[in-house]
């Protein structure tokens, strides 16, 4: 206070000694090159006046008088002060600030400096998500330390995030903040990536804790971009082109193959000959071929505006990205997204701060089923078309597989997805350095579809087929005359959420001394609420995609069908945080969360989640003196957060059951639900330390960070004994799990001079995650499992890690009756079949023998980038690869006639043949193919995920132009893996990793772009 | 401006305080338009309901009746090819394994009928109303039924009467032994038999006289031959024989006069869907599977070519028995003569199963799985066939059991037998495969009657007797597996 009085009185000073005013010019360069610094941004202290020094770093400033102070400012060095004498011509020279440049890294609820912090975050900038120029900004997660990242190539899909390893059966997905906002992976695909500021991953309990029973999968915490204050419009385009395509195929029998191994397995099995003549079946269909192609198109353009006055900022873009499907494309798989953004920032007085933020989305999209998984195993005997040119049907496949041509051309459906997510947002300074903030935040989601599914034949009798090879309706006739028929139909489903949160907090900062302490509380409400109708009707006119529609459809009434479901959820919670240092060299954080959810049962309502974390930056106390080390902060930090995977339970009665009484159907009821009132988060115990360090004039930096999680009450809905009947059985807090791993990052970075600069980053990933206990008696549950008929195969199990196959372990080939005889007994086997060993060694091989086969999560994960400017060029790459995960091979059908993969040809036919592949039967006695090792593989892998060359184009003499930018970029252009399926990355649920049941591979995309500023 | 502010802020966080933000987070499912339990069962059309919804389970027995075919030697597994459903083929060449979807189906099925059952047995006190005990006999009547399609199947099952099971109970329960099952049975049915009408209300619903014959069957099983005689003998001469064989097994048949107990059907159901049969629909989901492949020709539709008659089958009926061509389909004469075309499946044997079979115009919408043929689980001609074996082998009257067997007899044309003793004892047995071939019952009174061994290729005595139980539930719930599996 006295200070300012002093300022005051200072200033009334230079008043009354005015001497000299007018128009002050000058220029603005970087101390250490000399260099000119565009758009720093000069302002005259205490009042509104202010200029951006322009390209060549020079500005004008009228109504300057001598004794204004000038402050300059720039974003990355020291803000410099500057008091007008006598000269109205100056030169300024302004100082990098290596601190500053460190980026202010945003937890959400609060900011803090990333030397300040003593918990574990990874960040990710504007220019990363550039550099791969992402669909989905998930992809710009891959490679960060302690996030696993997997996609899926299907256009817009949603990929499975893991942030630090595997806690949880139900639920791990991290929580997703945008501008304050909650929300989930989901809407992910509503987030156009271009409008990304920042995103921080937050991964330790000392940060999660803020978002308390929501944080316990992580946090990614994102911002947007928003103009600077005195910032003239500035515009910048982008736009690229690029063509996908399938990295490889799957090796499977060629029409003559197929058919040899066909006759011979009928043989074998006491039929006759199916093909009598193999000299005229040549290649065959090659499906793969058919459904792939190799020039589907991907286009983005987005346009963005950002400026801002003197107390107004502002940020406007808009977007589109459409992308094709790799199989087929055109209008039967597609994504197309457009977005519109306006942020705007305005202070509506000098002490209340108005932000309002808006993003507006709209996706069409269209998908196809299991088309991979037909093509693999159609057989290649049959054309894609018959002699009449309608599409060929099997003669001999007469069930669940398809001509995958006519399986796309008679698919047919789009989706519409509408929505809006944005928030108001008050900030109003209650007293110096305390900031109370009120912010209303919404998301509203709106995903209308529609689907036809016209007169189709596959074949007579064929499970698909609803019509005559003429597409006819198959109609019959009863005894009493009455006429029925098969239709073609239309569905339309209009779905819907609604989400908002309320937020109101205060936020205190002040020093004494070398004491900083800050100070944080909120309180939040928030509600989730969605709901959907839907219906169909058949008698779609003209079996047509053109006229199906409800309205359109003019079947019986009596075939109609209505539907409709919805949620509602809520919460309060309450949140404090206190961060305090001394000096920045001792550093402490304490957070504490209560949450109350209607997700939890009726005796567990709410749930408090305190975190705590302590940090030393050694570098900044005096007796630390080295050259070498620029930078060293030791970290810890603990606490609980918790996964709101709950979610409420009652006893419910549904009405589903119907039975008929004298010829009418008569509605009844069941009990569907049980309750648990009991049911409760899951409630995560972290424990994290780490260290970071900057060595050799901060070109190499070091951040290490090892952590441990127990969850205690793991939440799952227990396999429950069959004698219970049918019913949905309550989901219970009955199961223990342990994950702890390392997340190292490696960054070198050097500027050889001023057209030349270098940067890489290394990072290297471990989780080890274990099921510690399930108490629901078996000590397991089965997830996922494939195939038709379905098996089991995943495993989350006590003493293993989560998500393990299991089967039996197949130890060769029977060569002869002598070896069948000496094993242990398992029934019908016959020499050519496969060992399985007798793990329990009771002498019988059977589902006891059944054990650990594979684990699809990797040992550990490495993701390493490289950029690289040199004058006019720019060359940034990026990999990633796991290492030590396991795929289990699931697409192949195995009927009689389906087609086979290759590896059959290396068959055994006879003592000697082979000890892998096993005799070729149409009577699989032995049940080759039940889940074994056999179909087992290591899924390792090492990508290039993206690499991007660009080239500057010299603007320094344009007008209008600020840079120009072409750049060609190559996505997935090369895996190194054994792996024989198409990609090793596959992204389904968490607990749903590794089974490659025809999984959509990621396109290698190669694409051209350009990126003007002006 | 600031105060204006002020005054914002602090009303906004008063509303929140004062309001309780605790009972914000309170929920009920009701407002997601959800029935709760709790407010359920307060007026008999609840009852009714959930009446219907014990009764729905029935329709989810078509794996029970197809095992009763094909594991015997009346029919082969069939299908598209030999590894189309591996669980039926397994059980056709009596390799199967505790590792089977269909018969943890039956399992899974039929516990969900009991615990059905159970729940009603649990809520009985909340309120009276008039059919209230009717309604209850009901309900006993149906437990009986899912536990004896049980112990019929697996042998010795768990049990438990007196309410629905919840998640705690999972793994607790252990398998009492098959007379103790029996007990609860034979007592639901008596408590059936006093509480239903004689006469059936409507088409579907058990009767005093259904639970007669059902206890019949029941006694028979345990060989408790007078016991059975006895609770038969009044259903004698109640129901008449149509003179057709054939005709019962139409849609024009059903509920007929022969007509004791049928698990009904409708085609009307939409709310069909693959991937959840067979509770999604009202049809009958066995149909589909004994159709013709690939058959485009008049009266039949087309199917999955499952569980196809033997030749040993078609051999063993007269030449003049009526019941041959109610029972069996030549195809290969039927496509002759109606120049009709068909593919051949998997274990083709030119014959498919005539009385469980889709027909044109017994179904509509999703054409597959909504056929519309009630399964007929007892005819009076059971009834006559058991009630002569129960006095033949418990010696209690051979001319009765001769009676009623030739009733059976001339209906279906073929002339009457007078042995006596255990000649008669065969031969009742003998025409038990003719009069019920299709209908699932020969598997189970091969085992009842000890023949299994010497009738089925690949049947192991003291194995194959019972079924095993399904793998899952012997991992979750410790149960001790049948011998031999």
């Amino acid at each position: 206070m006295k200070r300012q009085i002093f300022n005051f009185l200072l200033l009334l000073g230079f008043y009354t000694m005015t001497a000299q005013s007018g128009t002050i010019t000058g220029s603005v360069t970087d101390s250490n090159n000399n260099d000119a610094l565009p758009g720093v941004n000069v302002i005259v202290k205490t009042t509104t006046n202010g200029t951006n020094t322009d390209f060549n770093g020079n500005f004008s400033l009228d109504n300057v008088k001598t004794g204004d102070v000038l402050v300059f400012s720039y974003l990355g060095y020291k803000t410099l002060e500057y008091s007008v004498s006598d000269s109205f011509n100056i030169s300024i020279s302004l100082e990098e600030d290596v601190e500053a440049l460190e980026q202010v890294v945003v937890l959400g609820y609060v900011s803090q400096k990333a030397s300040n912090i003593s918990g574990a975050v990874s960040t990710v900038g504007a220019d990363d998500v550039d550099k791969i120029k992402p669909v989905r900004m998930e992809d710009a997660l891959q490679g960060l330390p302690g996030v696993n990242m997997f996609s899926n190539g299907s256009p817009g899909s949603k990929p499975t995030v893991i942030i630090r390893g595997i806690t949880s059966y139900t639920g791990n997905d991290p929580l997703v903040i945008v501008d304050g906002i909650s929300q989930s992976l989901d809407d992910m695909n509503s987030l156009e990536p271009s409008d990304i500021e920042t995103i921080s991953v937050l991964k330790d309990a000392s940060t999660t804790a803020l978002y308390g029973v929501k944080g316990g999968n992580g946090v990614i915490v994102i911002t947007t971009k928003n103009g600077s204050r005195n910032q003239e419009a500035k515009f910048t385009f982008n736009t690229s082109y690029g063509q996908q395509s399938p990295e490889k195929t799957i090796g499977v029998l060629n029409a003559s193959e197929y058919a040899a191994i066909l006759n011979e397995m009928s043989l074998s099995s006491g039929g006759g000959l199916i093909f009598s003549d193999l000299s005229n079946l040549g290649e065959g269909t090659d499906w793969q071929k058919e459904i792939f192609r190799i020039d589907a198109p991907i286009i983005t353009n987005n346009l963005s505006v950002s400026g801002g006055s003197n107390n107004t900022s502002y940020f406007i873009s808009a977007g589109f990205t459409g992308q094709e499907g790799i199989i087929y494309g055109g209008d039967k798989q597609y994504f197309d997204r457009s977005t519109f953004r306006a942020n705007f920032n305005t202070d509506l007085s000098s002490k209340l701060n108005m932000q309002i933020s808006n993003r507006y989305t709209n996706i069409k999209d269209s998908g196809l089923g299991d088309i991979i998984f037909n093509a693999l195993n159609m057989s290649p005997t049959t054309p894609v078309y018959a002699d009449d040119g309608s599409y060929a049907i099997s003669n001999t496949i007469t069930q669940e597989i398809k001509n995958p041509m006519a399986q796309i051309a008679n698919s047919y459906g789009e989706g519409n997805t509408n929505s809006i997510s944005g928030k108001f947002e008050l900030q109003y300074d209650l007293l110096k350095d305390l900031k109370i903030t009120s912010r209303l935040g919404y998301t509203y989601v709106n995903i209308k579809s529609k689907g036809f599914n016209p007169y189709q034949f596959y074949g007579v009798g064929h499970n698909a087929t609803n019509a005559n090879a003429d597409l006819t309706p198959i109609t019959s006739t009863d005894a009493d005359g009455n006429v029925t028929q098969t239709w073609n139909s239309v569905n339309e489903n209009s779905t819907s959420y609604f989400n908002y949160t309320y937020d109101i907090n205060a936020n205190y900062n002040f020093s004494i001394d070398d004491h900083n302490l800050s100070v944080f509380a909120g309180f939040q409400i928030a509600k989730n609420t969605g709901g959907a109708v839907y219906g169909s009707k058949v008698g779609v006119p003209f079996n047509s995609w053109t006229y199906a529609d409800l309205s359109s459809a003019t079947g019986p009434q009596d075939e109609e069908t209505t539907g409709s479901w919805q949620f509602v959820g809520r919460s309060v919670s309450m949140i404090a945080r206190a961060e305090y240092d001394f000096n920045e060299k001792y550093l402490a954080s304490v957070t504490v969360r209560r949450d109350g959810s209607t997700s939890f049962g009726e005796n567990n309502k709410f749930g408090i989640f305190p975190s705590a974390s302590l940090g030393w930056v050694a570098s900044n106390e005096d007796f630390f003196n080295s050259n070498a080390i620029n930078f060293l902060k030791i970290r810890a930090s603990y606490g609980t957060v918790g996964n709101d995977n709950a979610s409420s339970q009652f006893g419910t009665i549904t009405t589903f059951p119907k039975y008929t009484f004298g010829g009418n159907i008569i509605t009844g009821s069941a009990l569907d639900g049980i309750p648990n009132l009991d049911v409760s988060w899951e409630n995560q115990v972290q424990a994290n330390v780490g260290f970071d360090l900057r060595m050799f004039d901060s070109k190499v930096s070091l951040t290490v960070d090892y952590f441990k999680k127990t969850v205690d009450d793991l939440l799952f809905n227990p396999t429950l004994s069959l004698y219970l009947g049918t019913p949905n059985y309550p989901s219970a807090n009955i199961g223990k799990t342990e994950t702890s791993g390392i997340d190292v990052n490696l960054g070198y970075k050097t500027d050889s001079s001023k057209d030349i600069s270098f940067a890489t980053n290394i990072s290297f990933t471990t989780a080890d995650n274990l099921v510690k206990e399930i108490a629901n008696g078996d000590k397991y549950i089965w997830g996922a499992g494939y195939g038709i008929p379905y098996n089991n195969l995943v495993r989350f199990q006590e003493g293993e890690s989560p998500g393990i196959f299991w089967g039996y372990l197949a130890d060769g080939i029977f060569q002869n009756q002598s070896e069948v005889d000496s094993h242990a007994t398992q029934p019908n086997a016959q020499p050519g079949d496969i060992r399985f060993v007798d793990v329990n060694g009771d002498g019988v091989v059977n589902a006891d023998d059944r054990t650990k086969i594979g684990d699809p999560f990797a040992d550990f994960s490495i993701g390493w980038n490289l950029n690289l400017n040199v004058y006019n060029f720019d060359l940034s790459v990026t990999t990633y690869g796991t290492f030590g995960n396991d795929i289990f091979r699931g697409f192949e059908r195995n009927l009689n006639y389906t087609n086979k993969p290759v590896t059959v040809l290396a068959r055994w036919t006879g003592e000697g043949t082979s000890n892998f592949e096993p005799r070729a039967t149409f009577v699989d006695s032995n049940n080759n193919v039940r889940p074994s090792t056999r179909y087992v593989e290591d899924g390792s892998y090492f990508k290039i995920k993206n690499v991007q060359l660009g080239y500057n184009f010299n603007v320094s003499n344009s007008k209008n132009l600020d840079a120009v930018r072409l750049y060609l970029q190559g996505k997935n252009l090369m895996t190194f893996t054994d792996y024989t399926g198409y990609d090793p990355e596959m992204s389904y649920g968490v607990l749903d990793t590794g089974i490659d049941r025809g999984n959509y591979p990621s396109p290698r995309t190669v694409s051209v772009g350009l990126n003007v500023k002006f | 401006m600031k105060n204006l502010i002020n005054k914002f802020l602090i009303s906004i966080s008063l509303i929140f305080f004062m309001t309780g933000c605790d009972e914000y987070v309170d929920y009920e499912a009701s407002e997601n338009y959800q029935i709760v339990a709790a407010d359920y069962f307060k007026s008999a059309n609840d009852y009714e309901a959930a009446l219907v919804g014990v009764y729905d389970v029935l329709q989810w027995t078509l794996y029970n009746f197809m095992i009763g075919e094909i594991a015997s030697d009346n029919s082969l597994c069939g299908g598209e090819s030999a590894s189309d459903v591996i669980g039926l083929q397994k059980i056709d060449d009596m390799i199967h394994d505790p590792v089977n979807d269909q018969l943890k189906r039956i399992w899974q099925y039929m516990y969900e009928g009991v615990n059905r059952s159970n729940y009603m047995v649990e809520n009985k006190d909340k309120i009276d109303f008039p059919r209230k005990n009717e309604l209850y006999g009901e309900v006993h009547f149906l437990r009986a039924f899912f536990y004896f399609e049980l112990v019929k199947i697996y042998g010795d099952v768990p049990l438990f009467t007196n309410g629905r099971l919840t998640a705690g109970d999972s793994g607790t329960l252990k398998r009492v032994s098959k007379a103790d099952v029996y007990s609860v049975i034979e007592s639901d049915l008596q408590t059936a038999i006093g509480a239903l009408p004689a006469k059936k209300s409507l088409d579907g619903r058990a009767t005093s006289f259904t639970a007669h014959a059902l206890l019949g069957k029941v006694y028979l099983y345990q060989e408790k031959f007078s016991e059975a005689a006895n609770i038969l003998e009044p259903l004698v001469g109640l129901y008449t024989l149509p003179a057709d064989p054939g005709s019962v097994f139409l849609v024009e048949g059903e509920n007929g006069p022969e007509s004791v107990f049928e698990i009904q059907h409708s085609k009307e159901s939409n709310g069909w869907n693959w991937g959840w049969m067979p509770q999604g629909t009202e049809g009958n989901f066995s149909v589909i599977h004994h159709g013709i492949r690939g058959y485009n020709g008049p009266v039949y539709s087309s199917g999955w070519s499952f569980n196809v008659p033997t030749q040993d089958l078609v051999d063993a009926f007269d030449s003049g028995d009526k019941r041959k061509n109610a029972s069996v389909l030549d195809i290969v004469a039927w496509a002759d003569a109606n120049s009709a075309q068909y593919n051949e499946g998997y274990e083709h044997t030119g014959y498919f199963n005539n009385k469980y079979i889709p027909r044109a115009g017994y179904s509509k919408n999703t054409t597959e799985l909504n056929y519309e043929n009630n399964y007929r689980y007892i005819r009076y001609a059971d009834v006559l066939l058991m009630a002569a074996e129960a006095n033949n082998r418990g010696g209690i009257s051979d001319s009765k059991a001769q009676s009623y067997l030739n009733q059976v007899r001339s209906r279906a044309g073929v002339s009457s037998v007078n042995e006596t003793g255990s000649a008669l004892t065969q031969a009742i047995w003998d025409e038990r495969r003719l009069e019920f071939a299709g209908e699932g019952h020969r598997f189970f009174d091969l085992v009842r009657t000890g023949q299994a061994a010497n009738e089925i290729s690949g049947f192991v005595a003291g194995k194959h007797e019972v079924f095993p139980i399904p793998q899952t539930e012997i991992d979750i719930s410790g149960l001790t597996q049948n011998p031999g599996y």
